[in-house]
């Protein structure tokens, strides 16, 4: 069946949890995308039938008034042109449902392509700059790209306002947060200094050098 | 075209009408493989997915039927009648709701809207009822019943439920960023 592939392709982002990525399907991707020349390969000649038949039919209509009004002669002249246009049909027919499958093929690459990329937007405001490897490697090449682009752009717009956007927006009640250090992160700046921090260590950090740390998932933060 | 990029409006429009062919079709060799011609014939029947069905019968090319169970008479309709709650809607189709919307204009079929609107109400109830109180240890029984649409509207309440409990308890205001994942099993 025509555009199964693609609907496949949707239905991988549908199951994916929201908000998260999976890797890039880059093989049914290609195969849809083979698809799609299938379809151009069975259009270009029906296309080119359909004018055959048009030229046809404005033949015969032009032998019709040469040959004058003999009964017999318009009754045959009529009987050729409902083929014709019988054969016409079928072939716009058949050329309706490749052009359907092309545009529907379309619809479910550019949604596949899309949705991703707000993703992979959203991925800009949470981490700066650097992705997470495991999430980096189920990103295509050009994805990456966007991704530093994107990220490249939200940091120069932040340097023009001159004020961190990333930040939490509720107002802390404390400067000072206590963490724990969930993952092995060895030296960390911290303010001003390099601090040597050892997993499952618990510390009372300034809520500004944490913030990137906790969002990162190398931190979590600790509460009454 | 508001929905060109939505998910599940395509997945909606993935899902199969009954119909069948008033006109012979060239170069269409998809519906059966083994056919060497390449052609469809006036008269097949053949279940097409909607994307497909739509623009052919406006066309005229094929005349459908309602997929079965929005049939009158079916037994998935009695099972509404009877008991909303409790029907199977996912087995059926994961996109009733908006399956139904979408082939009830084209047909002109007066009897599918208000049996969604009895369907979603009566459901609706329910799962507002069963995302506000069940615990998530019981749900997937529940879930497995539902329509793509209604199980966002349970995961909807769930989560409202919970941000609800975290404002009055308080909690982390920070969380790792959700598309890390899951958080990993410290070694």
């Amino acid at each position: 069946m025509y555009g199964r592939k693609a609907s496949e392709l949707v239905k991988e982002l549908a199951s994916s949890e929201p908000g998260q990525l999976s890797s890039f399907n880059n093989d049914l991707f290609a195969q849809v995308l083979e698809e799609c020349n299938g379809h151009l390969h069975h259009l270009q000649p029906l296309m080119r039938k359909i004018q055959e038949h048009e030229n046809k039919l404005k033949d015969t209509g032009r032998s019709e008034d040469e040959m004058g009004n003999s009964e017999d002669e318009r009754r045959k002249s009529e009987a050729a042109k409902t083929v014709i246009q019988a054969a016409m049909k079928s072939d716009q027919f058949g050329a309706l449902v490749h052009h359907l499958s092309l545009v529907r093929n379309k619809r479910c690459l550019m949604a596949y392509v899309y949705n991703r990329a707000e993703v992979i937007r959203s991925l800009g405001w949470m981490c700066d700059r650097v992705l997470p490897a495991e999430i980096e490697e189920r990103l295509s090449s050009t994805e990456e790209e966007y991704f530093k682009n994107h990220a490249a752009t939200l940091q120069s717009y932040m340097g023009g306002l001159d004020l961190d956007l990333t930040v939490d927006m509720v107002p802390p009640k404390d400067p000072y947060i206590k963490v724990r250090v969930v993952d092995d992160m060895g030296g960390v700046l911290l303010g001003d200094q390099t601090a040597n921090v050892a997993r499952h260590a618990i510390m009372f950090l300034r809520r500004i050098d944490a913030e990137q740390y906790i969002t990162q998932g190398q931190m979590e933060e600790l509460t009454g | 075209m508001a929905k060109y990029y939505d998910v599940d409006d395509i997945l909606a429009e993935e899902e199969f009408v009954p119909s069948v062919f008033q006109h012979a079709a060239n170069e269409v060799g998809i519906f059966d493989t083994s056919d060497d011609t390449n052609k469809v014939e006036v008269g097949s029947r053949v279940e097409l997915p909607f994307w497909l069905v739509r623009e052919l019968y406006l066309r005229q090319l094929i005349s459908i039927r309602v997929p079965p169970y929005f049939d009158r008479g079916s037994r998935t309709r009695e099972e509404i009648g009877a008991d909303a709650a409790h029907v199977d809607l996912r087995s059926q189709c994961a996109y009733f709701y908006e399956l139904g919307c979408k082939v009830a204009p084209l047909i002109g079929d007066k009897t599918i809207g208000p049996l969604l609107l009895v369907a979603f109400r009566t459901r609706y109830k329910e799962v507002l009822i069963k995302a506000h109180t069940l615990t998530l240890a019981v749900a997937p029984k529940h879930l497995t019943l539902l329509t793509k649409e209604e199980a966002k509207l349970y995961e909807a309440g769930q989560s409202s439920i919970a941000a609800f409990k975290k404002w009055r308890m308080g909690g982390p205001r920070f969380q790792a960023a959700p598309v890390l994942g899951r958080k990993r099993k410290p070694t």
